[in-house]
């Protein structure tokens, strides 16, 4: 036999070898099971996968120290409940009993550490008394409780400018809406709906000025945009109305609620209001429902509404008629 | 049905059979049984990272045998040897099977006859042309007027289209034309014992080197009538020019030739090779009616000499062209059909099993054995990169949370990218060695094609999954379903 045929036989058989000895340690930790040299057996154990945000931190595992930095696999566990700790310097630790099961693996791979001197930087130059942030354009707008003008910034402080000058006063908390074409703001506390348009020069849509108008009586409850961009939709503990985004418009209440303090939520997408109301059933009580109010141009009353509205006459309650 | 006809149809099956058995078993348990499938796939894993490791060693020392035996002056060696065993009286017949390659496709080949070390007088060539190819007569006259005079016999035949009993193979058209040769050195009165066959594809160019080392072989090997002689096919002829995902193929596949020279006991003849007229002419030459002749006309001489045949690695190289054409699919269809007609080898193992039926003296375990490592070769060559791309991340994915909570869900990922990361440093090995066989860059080829060569590596895991075990499995399953593969000959260019 040549030299190198008899270099491959060895190497053959020195494959082979590897791969018959080392396959069953492979499969056997693959499943979970670990070999104790002193009985010569394998004892099925568990293990636990961390990752951490950021990487790096100390794993200790019933107070003793694993070596590793995270991201980190704790192997050859046996079952029963472990204390788990990871420590990473400027960060707060992490920690939580952890119960491992033979063959099984405890995933903590979402694991976030939050650093404990935060960075947090001042982005108005003014006394603020409440802000909105558009997320698409990276600005932040916010009314400055001395000149109550509407003033919009990008995150470095520079390019500040006044985007609204109006004389009323919002009370506090103010809640904010964008209309879905991005060109309107809606400002709004308990009493008052404030319309800020946000590129009057070039914005598409509806022409407006900056209003803000006491439109109700009631406290605010919530209010949103239609997506016409052009009507505003409010719930105020009383009423469910609606009105259009100009200075001069009156109100339409669309419906009455029984319930003062009621929840809302308005699918945009669809233009249905879902609100929760009280009714009196045929026994007598009183039951919580939820009820569902289409506001589609398309599809539904709303539009016959907004034209009886034009012709100066009533709305009709599909709910309370 | 006839006795014959149905045990050759289960040995087609046999093949096509086992791959899609083993690849649907593994889906199902993949799918059904993720924790038993995950231990296969590991298993496998696990022994391809081995057989990978085991098959690069083997690569690096062909590497270190081709380039420690590609500068020895084989004429000083087969001189030496000469004396006593009288090389004069052997003279080297060279058939080159052509169809629709045009004179400057072949005239390269003969001009690396022509600029061989070997005694030109002592060679006889054959341009071996299909009549169905309209323009061969014209190619045979341009080239006969370039070549003739220039060796000691040099003829073009034309093979007919339809004979009776033969298919439109390549090994149809080289039987004719060593027929034709046969006649040639029947008039000259040499001994068929004196001459060696060489059958080359259209477009090897030989080694300036080659025929002195196959002599040298042919006068040193003992009983050299039971051996064929394999070269190392490159594919450097065209390898600057060609797309960046043919030169990886071609590369790959020159490889995995280097490595089968290591496994001289599965070494089987491939492509351009050389044996004993005398042989060719005793077993009846090369099959007319089969796509693999290469490799068949390995498995004839075998059993003719009841397993007591051989091939014997040269350690020189026959460069062949890189098959790509005009646009990156065409290219891709033209490697995947070229693949698909090596993988349609497969038909050797009904052939082989036939003849280990028919033999009475052949031992049962060579005959295991041999049987065995040719379904072996295949049905591996059809599943393992399925395996591993596809297969691989089915119980992950398909698992669901129960799977995913145990170790081996956890285990398996890691594992598997254990896997690609070893291949890493394998392809980082090949790498290294291709660079160390391509010829020189020509002065037309811009320097940065080094860069490009060595980046386009990145390619292989694609490679793998289009041309790895696609084109096998398809010609198994061909074979199993009894679709015939006809001989497409690959046009390399264009």
């Amino acid at each position: 036999m040549h030299r190198e045929q008899k270099i491959r036989v060895v190497l053959f058989l020195l494959s082979a070898a590897v791969f018959f000895i080392g396959l069953p340690f492979i499969l056997s930790s693959a499943l979970g099971y670990r070999f104790n040299p002193r009985a010569l057996r394998f004892t099925k154990a568990g293990l636990i996968a961390i990752k951490t945000q950021p990487a790096g931190a100390s794993v200790y595992l019933d107070k003793k120290l694993i070596n590793g930095k995270t991201p980190t696999t704790i192997t050859e566990l046996l079952p029963g409940r472990y204390h788990l700790r990871i420590v990473l310097e400027d960060y707060y630790p992490w920690a939580a009993e952890v119960d491992v099961e033979a063959g099984k693996v405890a995933r903590f791979e979402k694991i976030i550490l939050f650093p404990t001197r935060l960075d947090i930087e001042k982005l108005n130059s003014d006394n603020c008394l409440s802000f909105w942030f558009d997320d698409k354009r990276g600005i932040v707008y916010y009314i400055n409780r001395q000149d109550r003008g509407i003033y919009k910034s990008d995150l470095n402080k520079e390019d500040l400018e006044k985007i609204c000058d109006f004389s009323g006063e919002l009370g506090v908390p103010v809640r904010w809406k964008v209309s879905a074409d991005g060109e309107k703001l809606l400002c709004f506390d308990a009493r008052r709906l404030v319309v800020v348009p946000l590129h009057p020069q070039g914005g598409a849509g509806v022409e407006i000025s900056p209003f803000a108008s006491n439109i109700t009586q009631e406290s605010i409850v919530d209010a949103f945009w239609h997506s016409d961009n052009y009507h505003i939709i409010f719930v105020t503990q009383k009423n469910i109305s609606v009105v259009e985004a100009r200075s001069d418009s009156k109100p339409l209440i669309l419906a009455a609620l029984n319930k003062e303090n009621t929840s809302c939520y308005y699918d945009a997408k669809a233009d249905t209001l879902y609100f929760l109301d009280l009714q009196q059933a045929a026994d007598g009580a009183l039951y919580n429902n939820i009820y569902r109010l289409d506001l589609n141009t398309r599809f539904s009353a709303f539009k016959e509404m907004l034209k009886l509205r034009t012709n100066g006459q009533g709305h009709k309650d599909k709910k309370n008629p | 049905m006839d006795r014959a006809i149905k045990i050759r149809r289960t040995l087609e099956i046999i093949p096509g059979a086992l791959s899609w058995g083993i690849i649907l078993f593994l889906i199902t348990l993949a799918l059904f049984k993720p924790v038993a499938g995950a231990v296969v796939i590991i298993a496998f894993d696990f022994y391809w990272i081995i057989r990978t490791a085991y098959l690069t060693t083997l690569l690096v020392m062909a590497y270190h045998k081709l380039f420690r035996e590609r500068d020895r002056d084989w004429t000083a060696e087969y001189l030496s040897v000469g004396q006593k065993k009288d090389w004069q009286r052997l003279y080297h017949l060279v058939i080159f099977p052509a169809y629709n390659e045009e004179p400057q496709t072949l005239r390269p080949s003969l001009e690396a006859l022509v600029g061989s070390l070997y005694d030109k007088e002592k060679m006889i060539v054959v341009m071996a042309f299909e009549e169905r190819d309209r323009n061969c007569r014209d190619t045979a006259e341009i080239l006969e007027n370039e070549f003739k005079g220039r060796f000691f016999g040099y003829q073009s035949s034309f093979h007919p289209d339809g004979l009776s009993g033969e298919g439109r193979t390549k090994g149809a058209n080289a039987t004719w034309a060593a027929k034709k040769a046969r006649e040639f050195i029947d008039s000259r009165g040499i001994d068929y014992k004196d001459v060696i066959v060489s059958c080359f594809d259209a477009d090897t160019c030989a080694d300036k080197n080659y025929f002195a080392c196959l002599t040298y072989h042919f006068l040193t090997s003992g009983n050299p009538h039971q051996a064929s002689y394999q070269p190392i096919p490159v594919y450097n002829n065209n390898i600057w020019q060609a797309p960046s995902f043919a030169r990886i193929v071609e590369i790959t596949s020159s490889f995995c030739q280097m490595i089968e020279s290591m496994r001289l006991e599965k070494f089987v003849t491939f492509s351009s090779h050389s044996m004993s007229f005398k042989t060719l002419v005793d077993i009846g030459y090369w099959p007319v009616d089969m796509v693999s002749d290469d490799s068949v006309i390995y498995w004839k001489a075998y059993l003719h000499f009841k397993g007591d045949y051989r091939v014997i690695p040269l350690y020189t190289t026959v460069s062949m062209d890189v098959a790509y054409s005009s646009s990156f699919f065409k290219t891709i269809v033209k490697q995947y059909k070229q693949k698909r007609r090596w993988a349609w080898g497969v038909e050797n193992f009904p052939f082989l099993m036939q003849g280990f039926l028919r033999d009475r003296e052949i031992s049962v375990i060579k005959k295991i054995r041999r049987g065995f490592h040719l379904l072996e070769s295949h049905v591996t060559w059809a599943v393992w990169a399925i395996i591993i791309v596809l297969i691989g991340p089915l119980p992950i994915f398909f698992g669901g949370a129960f799977f995913n909570q145990m170790a081996i869900g956890y285990n398996l990922p890691k594992i598997t990218g254990l896997l690609f990361n070893f291949t890493l440093i394998t392809s980082f090995t090949w790498i290294i060695l291709s660079r160390t066989i391509l010829p020189a860059r020509p002065k037309e080829i811009s320097w940065t094609k080094n860069v490009l060569m060595v980046a386009e590596w990145v390619l292989v895991p694609f490679i793998i999954l289009v041309l790895g075990s696609t084109p096998a499995l398809d010609a198994q399953t061909r074979l199993m379903l009894g679709r015939y593969m006809l001989f497409n000959p690959t046009v390399k260019r264009g």
